[in-house]
């Protein structure tokens, strides 16, 4: 595929499971996000600010910085809690694996709708596990705050990199690199999806989606 | 300095279209996406269609336009043949049109057609009536398939056209020259796009060598597998003996099976799915596969009727005409499939093997031809004779008075005729054809490039030829082919290739390599001689390579030449640039040993016949005579009249020849700097040059390859009759190969035989051997040399045992072998 992909893994109790994806969905979404454009006539535009807002984990021995946009932290948190309930439902012995797209959107002819064409892709795998006693939950909380630290700074590494990223759009095209609809704060296109680790083998639907591609590609 | 000053006052003036503030900010100029065509998700289809659409002269594409009309009319054409054979079916009344019954018509006595169609009433009702429910099912069936050509087409021509407004707005070429255009500017431009609007994103620049992995990903994975003769296309049957069945329906369901179909190896068009890249559970996926393939072997045998039904209607409507006008052409040959997946190097685009193969054409005809046995050509001769007389009496008869073809059958008995006298004189030689098969097969291999070890000097045995004649078949054994493969196809992928699924599942994993940009490719393709060298061609003590890596007949060596040769700004990496310009030097030097004039076929003739002993016998011919045949016959010769003219013509020559003598021609660039026609004309030549360059190369590889081969034969026969007893020949023998009453016919690895005939040329004796013993019992392993590589996956009496797959699960020491994915990293930088 034409784009970077990134993983990320993390070995969490239950409970730490929401904070830690929100520490690092936030992490990357902060790095890839921007503040509004304004548009002047002459074809050139200002960039208004991004506030940050520092979160403290309860559960973990972690803090780490976020957009300070309510908008955007709601969407987030939703994703994230349906990834938490599947995961805890699902009965397994606890992986799955959430991921966070960035894609950019390319108008096409009328039949088709917009293809979006990812450019960057987060995975994030996550491991479970079930601790006995109180002591080992204060170690696990010391551990995972360090783990997640080093993995914020992994993704500030990744992002500093000079690599591909869209060019910054015309007016007109703003809305296939970024994604507008926040008022406060404009976040490159992304899209989050999960699976759970049953369903991590090519599902039916995939299987036939693509078959029918395939034969319309050759 | 003002300019500044008004700025200031400009922003202390504080407009009040701006928010409050917003004048102090910076301002940014977006740089817009100024085409649509950065970053594009699917390169390798991209890619693809480009060079689909490259309209050039020197390929046999064409343009947008034609291949439109083509698929358009396709579409046409299968409606026509569903509706036409239904029509003919149960429309038309046969009684009338055989005059067994009388037409009461008042007018006149005349039969027209109209007359035997039946009306439409009556002819759906038979439709409907007769053999209802296979006449319904085939239409339902046709009719789906129809409407999945449509949506396919329409599906095309958005792409097409999405194409379109590519090599125009982002190539710049326009139209008018666009006829003009070669694959290597195409592809120059392109190289520089990626610096622009980076359609790639994983790396800065694009190398050719990038490109041509994306395009051809599958296919260099099909002819490895060729080359490791891993698909079952070679069958050993009772009556017809050795013989290749390799069909298009066939090849379709191998590319269903490995790339593209439900459940396939590949997850998307450019990763193989991550389970196959691991050696673990190997076992398991070979099941997998194993059941896979059945499957779609049990849905062919169960849609063989309809496809059965289907190409015979096809064949029929579209041969029938064609035989009909001329005869000849079922006696005609062309390559075969399975030619054009063994003679293809690794990285070569379709309309660079055709148009290698298509200069081959005219000697591999005059080649077989020469095989013409005299007591066919004697009673062909008689046969037509007769024929022909009777004919030129009804011909005769038919001028004096018309009414002759109103009695009955003879109009059909001239058409017979006519067409025995054709098949005939296809089986009479040419009277001046000279019986030189030797220089022939030379001039042969300086187009295919590649041919087996046991040809050389067996140049007049019946064996080459039929060997041959797997390559090079008869048009009329290629329809004949085609038909069969419905009922064959689901055969052959029940009983042999499920059986090979094992193997198959390791060559996936052993020879799958991802490089960065690219994604997971056929190892192959990467042309390393370290990795994939055969040390009996060239690459002894630079290739590293087990013999489980290495590819077989020089595919790797000649491969990177042909590559180095048709793209000269690839920079390949160190070893390999040695390697190149190692060899060049070489062919260089041997060159300009001789008079510059006859710089082509000199270099040949010391190459053929210098140390050829068999023709030795022909020392009347002499080897000047040989030079000037070959030079007659082969384009080589004409590509240097064609330097010696322009010499006079143009003063930019000098530079050209030399480029054309020795190192790598960068001259080609010039094609894109001048005019369109002039460009094309430079591009034609150029293009010349480097196949006839590349044929230089492969004959001195091939040379260079029997030399060693004898040199090391020595040693090897040696070697092998204490460690082999089974051999059947002896060492004498072999070494008298030449000898064209020696019974041993020495056999290569590609050419594989059930007889556990030794091999007796050395660079296939490794490989060749391995598969022997392996027969023999998999426990004489060692005799072989050592690997030295043990990462191929397999330890070298693994190999022997898995080679011939015995589901007994081994010693699972390579289990435990990491994945054997290297991340190659982007090879120009």
């Amino acid at each position: 595929m034409n784009c970077r992909s990134e993983v990320l893994e993390v070995t969490v109790e239950s409970r730490q499971v929401e904070e830690a994806m929100l520490a690092l969905l936030h992490t990357i979404l902060l790095h890839r996000s921007t503040g509004k454009f304004h548009y002047k006539k002459e074809g050139t535009y200002s960039i208004g600010t991004v506030g940050t807002l520092d979160f403290d984990c309860d559960y973990i021995d972690f803090t780490f910085a976020r957009v300070s946009s309510e908008e955007l932290d709601r969407v987030i948190r939703k994703a994230v809690s349906e990834f938490k309930d599947a995961l805890s439902n699902s009965g397994s012995d606890g992986m799955g694996q959430i991921s966070l797209e960035f894609y950019q959107k390319k108008k096409s002819r009328w039949p088709f709708s917009d293809e979006c064409i990812p450019w960057e892709v987060w995975s994030i795998k996550v491991n479970v596990v079930n601790l006995a006693n109180e002591q080992e939950r204060q170690i696990c909380r010391e551990k995972v705050g360090e783990k997640l630290g080093e993995k914020v700074i992994n993704v500030v590494e990744v992002i500093n990199r000079h690599e591909y990223l869209p060019k910054m759009p015309t007016q007109s095209e703003v809305d296939n690199v970024f994604d507008t609809s926040l008022k406060d704060v404009q976040p490159y296109l992304y899209k989050i999806t999960y699976q759970i680790t049953d369903s991590l083998g090519t599902s039916v639907s995939t299987t036939m989606r693509r078959l029918i591609k395939d034969t319309l590609a050759l | 300095m003002a300019h500044f000053d008004t700025e200031y006052q400009r922003l202390e003036a504080s407009y009040s279209d701006s928010p409050p503030g917003e004048a102090n900010l910076l301002m940014h100029v977006p740089e817009g996406a100024k085409s649509q065509w950065h970053h594009i998700e699917n390169l390798d289809l991209f890619f693809q269609r480009i060079s689909f659409n490259i309209p050039c002269l020197l390929c046999s594409k064409n343009g947008f336009t034609c291949m439109l009309l083509g698929e358009f009319f396709e579409l046409v054409q299968l409606l026509f043949v569903v509706g036409f054979t239904v029509f003919l079916a149960n429309c038309v009344d046969y009684d009338i049109l055989f005059a067994n019954k009388f037409v009461n018509h008042t007018d006149s006595s005349k039969v027209t057609l109209p007359d035997a169609f039946l009306p439409v009433n009556v002819c759906s009702a038979r439709v409907q009536r007769y053999n209802n429910a296979f006449v319904i099912f085939v239409l339902i069936i046709s009719g789906v398939f129809w409407l999945h050509r449509l949506v396919k087409f329409i599906y095309n021509v958005c792409c097409y056209w999405e194409i379109r407004s590519f090599y125009i707005n982002a190539l710049k070429m326009n139209m008018s020259e666009l006829p003009y255009a070669t694959w290597q500017e195409v592809q120059a431009r392109i190289v520089e796009i990626q610096k622009e609007h980076q359609i790639c994103i994983h790396k800065k620049e694009l190398t050719e060598l990038d490109i041509y992995h994306r395009i051809l990903r599958f296919k260099n994975y099909m002819v490895a597998m060729v080359n490791k003769s891993l698909l079952p296309v070679r069958f050993r049957l009772p009556v017809f003996g050795d013989c290749v069945f390799y069909t298009r329906g066939l090849k379709y369901n191998f590319e269903l099976i490995f790339f593209w179909g439900p459940g396939s190896l590949f997850e998307n068009e450019w990763s193989l799915k991550p389970e196959y890249k691991r050696g673990g559970n190997r076992l398991e996926l070979a099941d997998r596969l194993a059941s896979r393939i059945l499957w779609i072997g049990i849905a062919n045998l169960l849609l063989c009727p309809v496809i059965l039904v289907w190409q015979i209607l096809y064949a029929f409507f579209s041969y029938t005409e064609v035989i009909k006008r001329e005869p000849g052409s079922l006696g005609a040959r062309c390559w075969s499939l399975y030619g054009r997946c063994y003679l293809r190097h690794f990285n070569e685009l379709d309309h660079e093997l055709m148009s290698r193969l298509s200069k081959g054409y005219k000697a591999a005809s005059k080649y077989m031809n020469c095989f013409l046995s005299p007591l066919l050509t004697v009673v062909a001769k008689n046969v037509a004779f007769f024929a022909g007389s009777l004919l030129a009496v009804l011909i005769a008869l038919t001028i004096y008075d018309e009414d002759v073809l109103a009695v009955e059958h003879v109009l059909s008995s001239v058409t017979l005729l006519g067409v025995c006298i054709t098949v005939c004189r296809s089986f009479i030689p040419d009277k001046h054809m000279v019986f030189c098969p030797e220089q022939l097969l030379r001039v042969i291999l300086a187009h295919i490039h590649y041919m087996p070890d046991h040809w050389q000097g067996n140049a007049h045995r019946y064996e080459t030829r039929d060997q041959f004649s797997q390559l090079f078949q008869y048009k009329a054994v290629f329809i004949l082919e085609e038909l069969l493969s419905p009922v064959v196809t689901p055969i052959i992928l029940i009983f042999c290739l499920r059986r090979k699924s094992l193997e198959i599942i390791d060559f996936f994993r052993n020879f799958t390599v991802e490089v960065i940009g690219v994604g997971d490719t056929c190892s192959f393709a990467q042309m390393d001689i370290r990795q994939h060298g055969h040390p009996a061609w060239m690459s002894e003590g630079k290739t590293e390579a087990s013999i489980y890596q290495q590819a077989e007949d020089g595919k790797t060596e000649l491969s990177l030449m042909h590559f180095a040769i048709t793209n000269p700004q690839w920079q390949p990496p160190q070893e390999t640039t040695h390697f190149i310009s190692q060899l060049k030097e070489r062919v260089h030097r041997e060159a300009t040993g001789f008079p510059e004039a006859h710089l082509c076929p000199s270099t040949l003739a010391s190459v053929h016949f210098g140390r050829d002993s068999y023709l030795a016998n022909h020392a009347a011919a002499g080897v000047s005579d040989g030079a000037s045949a070959l030079r007659s016959l082969s384009p080589i010769s004409s590509s240097l009249h064609l330097r010696g003219s322009l010499s006079v013509a143009h003063n930019k020559t000098s530079t050209m020849s030399k480029a054309m003598a020795g190192s790598g021609t960068d001259a080609r660039t010039v094609s894109s700097g001048s005019s369109a026609w002039e460009g094309q004309l430079t591009s034609l030549i150029l293009s010349e040059y480097a196949s006839t360059e590349m044929s230089i190369h492969a004959l001195y590889m091939h040379e260079l390859h029997k030399q060693q081969s004898r040199g090391e034969l020595s040693r090897h026969t040696w070697h092998r009759q204490e460690s082999d007893e089974s051999s059947d020949s002896l060492p004498e023998e072999v070494r008298s190969q030449p000898n064209p009453h020696s019974r041993n016919f020495p056999r290569s690895h590609t050419f594989p035989t059930t007889v556990a005939s030794p091999s007796a040329i050395p660079t296939s004796a490794s490989a060749s051997r391995s598969k022997t013993i392996g027969q023999e019992g998999g426990s004489r392993g060692k005799v072989v040399r050592s690997a030295r590589v043990p990462m191929g996956g397999w330890a070298e009496d693994g190999q022997a045992a898995s080679r011939h797959h015995d589901p007994v699960p081994e010693e699972s020491s390579e289990d435990e072998m990491p994945p054997q994915i290297q991340k190659v990293n982007s090879l120009c930088v």
